[in-house]
């Protein structure tokens, strides 16, 4: 090979382009899979050797889990439902908060966008209550609202809106006064204005405000359901613990993740087909 | 009144960091269907105009009328295409354009306002590219997108700021083609922001020139005087079109160092002055008295001065030394400061205040009058029978100087071409006598004691003095450094005072003798000869001597004509373009109001300085409404 290299100018010796490409496409797949594999193989080495406590290695989790893994739709009552069940348990009260949120979320943002001395008045306000952890809101849904399931959904509505809120509004701020100038040399009206201008000015913005919400609305739902029971991925967890099936809760966290990834990409791709800019 | 007027309008930003005057006492008439350009430097103001119009930003001060209704707000009657095109990336060509039209002509039936975008498409060519969005096409198809949108509304003015600014330089030349095309089909009133000057021109009708801001105002006007319908290959050899281009990019360039000068004075010392200790330089000759007598009788120190006098070799040293900064200031001849402000990268030079009036005298060698010369019409025949061949010289010293201007004025008079049928040279004045007795020179035009120096040694003769040329003619400045002055206006006022004092002390008669004395001494003139024109008796040589009390003038009131005849005979003889705004470098070189102030303080309080006509013993007449008439019939002529 290193001789092939000090003579350029040889035909054969060029590597072939088209090799080169799926080579350097394929090291995005081959070095994170190597990666992946290096960690399991250090877990499986650690926890033969004893030394991961009660956590099991890789090898004993899929052996525990494989029923679970293989039919993640199974309906044995009210307590004992495959993971798929779980989840989509899951993703249905994060839909439901989360809709709720981008609703509110835009809506306040353009408000305090656009009015001033609102967005004076309201800012402090949000500034502190988005530092407030996600279970932090639990105890007062609940007291509010006396019940587990809406208390599920205001945590993550609540949990969510900030960045929304916070993103749409300088999203609306940020307007290039070019189009403000267009629209005020036209005497655009105000309907025009907000869906021709100043929604889709501020739409990148609002999108990058979503994508945080989301991850942080997947984030509280798992805390959410730990508390208030029920079926969900996040009680499904807690039940495990308390059970003590360790290998059902390291699948359950890998699930968790997966799907929390695969929100914020869905998002991601969302506002970059909905989100036109220059 | 005009279709568009703007009157007296003025704008004040006011800023975090404090009150920014932009714009003051703007004023313009703008017809209906007239193409107007604004020109001027970065920050002059020209944007800040069109948005005042477009209504995006209101005047602070003052109004703008259209048709005669003001300006309160913005409005699609006065439709803008932004530097920037300011196209909606989410919304495609034609929907950007249907946006406007949509917006603008609510009372049209949907068919009639698809037709109307669809024309303006097609009017700027963009029909394939319709559908695309802006982020998709080229910088020059989105520019011509923004002129189809604003054109698509039918605004009464279309205003254009720089419309093709950010372009390369092809694709501005397609556009502003087209641009002219389009304009000279329908014929609407547009204002256009621009620092192009050959797009100005290629494109108005008329072209505002702004001055420098803060409180910028309009210049200037400028009506272009290209035939229409115009094309660039046309335009570009009509002989108008290069005049007025350099017209328009002299005024740039005046205007450019104008902001390159504004400085801030510098904290005076405990005398009350920013600078004490000056050196200010002097060419040995009579009329550098003011500067000797103002060191001599104490002048200076009364005024808190400690000056150094360098008598300088030449009036090049004396330009040189002043624009180096080894000369703090000096006498200069006065043209001198005129044509620096047309050099290329020029320092810019002030005239304080005139020194001297007259003292000049041309001197022919000793060999004309041999031959018989006596009169310019001798000479002149003496150059015609002349058969051998040889060019005559002349000597001046140097070419801003009154010597050279007045000379060639005799000349011209006399029907000798100074340029074909004799030589000039320069040579400064101390220099003149030994060159016109070892021959390289047949003549010279100098001040004194130069002319007498050379008849009282019997080697020329005086045919004749500036008296019978132009009585009372501006001869020697006190030359400044723009920048100095600026910098040190407590020093200059001190200085002119000072040199008012002495100048009136020369001015005095009765002390002429005393005069003639101080300045013969061999710190300064170094000769015997001084008392010569300063007493008023004059010797022309060979025998004819007259009584000549005004042939050194050092106090006078100024008719700013006089400076005019400078420059217009500057510009006859192509030593810088006669500029359009004549007034304005005129006034920014030659200064009026520190010595005004002087005289003032000093209890001589002057009428002020105004342009009145200017008539010579020739009989010609400079009208200041009219130079460009004295300068054609002044060449005629020659």
């Amino acid at each position: 090979m290193t001789n092939e290299v000090v003579r350029p100018l040889s035909v054969e010796s060029q590597p072939n382009p088209a090799l080169q490409e799926w080579w350097e496409r394929a090291t995005y797949v081959l070095l994170p899979l190597l990666a992946l594999g290096v960690f399991l193989g250090a877990w499986q080495l650690l926890s033969a050797a004893g030394k991961t406590g009660q956590i099991p290695g890789p090898v004993q989790v899929i052996t525990d889990t494989l029923p679970l893994i293989v039919d993640p739709f199974f309906d044995r009552g009210a307590n004992d439902k495959g993971l798929g069940w779980q989840l989509l348990s899951s993703l249905q009260r994060v839909a439901l908060g989360y809709t709720l949120a981008a609703v509110v979320g835009v809506s306040v943002g353009i408000l305090i966008g656009t009015v001033k001395p609102l967005r004076i008045a309201v800012d402090p306000i949000v500034q502190v209550l988005r530092t407030v952890p996600p279970l932090a809101w639990l105890p007062i849904a609940l007291a509010a609202l006396n019940q587990a399931e809406p208390g599920a959904i205001f945590v993550i509505f609540i949990t969510a809106v900030w960045p929304i809120i916070l993103n749409t509004a300088v999203g609306v701020m940020q307007t290039p006064q070019d189009y403000r100038n267009v629209a005020s040399v036209l005497k655009l009206s105000r309907a025009t204005y907000f869906f021709s201008i100043l929604l889709p000015s501020a739409a990148s913005y609002i999108f990058t405000g979503l994508r945080i919400a989301v991850g942080l609305a997947w984030l509280a739902i798992v805390a959410a359901e730990m508390l208030t029971g029920g079926v969900g991925i996040g009680f499904f967890i807690w039940d495990s613990y308390n059970s003590s099936r360790m290998s059902d809760i390291i699948l359950a966290v890998v699930y968790v993740g997966l799907v929390g990834f695969a929100l914020d990409r869905l998002v991601y791709y969302l506002g970059k087909v909905l989100v036109v800019s220059e | 009144m005009a279709f568009l007027e703007i009157q007296n309008a003025g704008k004040i930003f006011t800023t975090g960091t404090g009150v920014y005057e932009a714009l003051r006492g703007v004023n313009l008439q703008i017809a209906e269907g007239e193409f107007v350009s604004l020109i001027g430097h970065s920050g002059c103001g020209k944007s800040t105009v069109l948005n005042m119009v477009a209504g995006l930003g209101l005047a602070t001060s003052g109004r703008i009328l259209l048709e005669g209704k003001p300006i309160t707000g913005p409005g699609p009657d006065r439709m803008v295409a932004f530097q920037n095109h300011s196209l909606l990336p989410w919304l495609t060509v034609r929907q950007n354009i249907a946006l406007a039209v949509n917006a603008v002509h609510d009372q049209l039936s949907e068919s009639e306002r698809t037709a109307l975008v669809e024309e303006h498409i097609a009017l700027v060519q963009l029909q394939a590219a319709a559908d695309k969005k802006p982020q998709q096409i080229s910088g020059g198809m989105r520019q011509r997108v923004g002129l189809a949108r604003a054109l698509a509304t039918r605004p009464k003015v279309l205003l254009l700021d720089e419309p093709f600014g950010a372009l390369d330089a092809l694709t501005r030349g397609r556009l502003q083609e087209q641009l002219l095309k389009i304009w000279e089909a329908h014929r609407i009133t547009v204002v256009m922001v621009t620092h192009d000057v050959e797009e100005a021109l290629l494109l108005s009708d008329r072209i505002v020139m702004m001055s420098n801001g803060p409180a910028a105002k309009v210049a200037d006007t400028m009506t272009v005087e290209l035939p229409r319908p115009r094309e660039r290959l046309v335009v570009i050899n009509n002989p108008n079109y290069y005049r007025q281009r350099n017209e328009l990019l002299y005024y740039l360039s005046q205007a450019k160092k104008q902001t390159a000068t504004k400085t801030v004075p510098v904290v005076k010392a405990g005398s009350g002055l920013e600078k004490a200790a000056l050196t200010l330089g002097f060419v040995p000759l009579s009329d550098c008295a003011p500067l000797v007598i103002a060191q001599e009788k104490g002048f200076f120190i009364k005024h808190g001065l400690t000056v150094t006098l360098s008598r300088e070799p030449s009036w090049k040293a004396i330009l040189a030394g002043v624009l180096e900064d080894r000369l703090d200031g000096a006498q200069m001849v006065a043209g001198m400061p005129l044509a620096e402000a047309f050099k290329r990268e020029s320092v810019p030079l002030i005239s304080a205040m005139t020194l001297s009036r007259n003292g000049n005298a041309i001197t022919l060698s000793r060999r004309f009058w041999e031959e018989g010369v006596r009169t310019r019409a001798d000479f002149k025949r003496y150059l015609t029978e002349d058969r051998s061949g040889k060019r005559h010289t002349l000597g001046i010293v140097h070419p801003t100087s009154m010597h050279n201007l007045l000379l060639r004025h005799w000349l011209a008079g006399g029907g000798i071409d100074p340029d074909r049928d004799v030589n000039l040279v320069v040579i400064p004045p101390p220099q003149m006598v030994a060159n016109l007795q070892a021959g390289n020179i047949d003549g010279y035009c100098v001040g004194e004691p130069w002319n007498t120096r050379a008849v009282q040694e019997g080697i020329g003769f005086v045919p004749v003095t500036d008296l019978d040329l132009w009585p009372g003619h501006p001869e020697k400045v006190l030359g400044l450094k723009e920048s100095w002055a600026a910098r040190y206006p407590q020093t200059q006022l001190a200085l002119v005072k000072a040199l008012v004092e002495a100048c009136l002390f020369c001015e005095d008669r009765a002390n002429r003798a005393e005069v003639s004395r101080l300045i013969g001494a061999k710190a300064y003139v170094n000769s015997e000869y001084t008392a010569q024109g300063l007493s008023g008796s004059y010797d022309y040589g060979f025998g004819r001597t007259a009584q000549l009390p005004d042939f050194n003038v050092f106090f006078a009131p100024t008719n700013r004509t006089e400076q005019l005849w400078v420059l217009t005979q500057m510009a006859r003889w192509e030593l810088l373009p006669f500029p359009p705004h004549w007034r304005e470098v005129l006034d920014r070189v030659y200064r009026e109001d520190v010595f005004q102030q002087a005289c003032t303080e000093l209890g001589h309080k002057l009428p002020a300085a105004s342009y009145q006509p200017l008539v010579l013993p020739d009989g010609s007449r400079l009208d200041p409404a009219d130079p460009l008439t004295f300068m054609q019939t002044a060449s005629a002529v020659a």
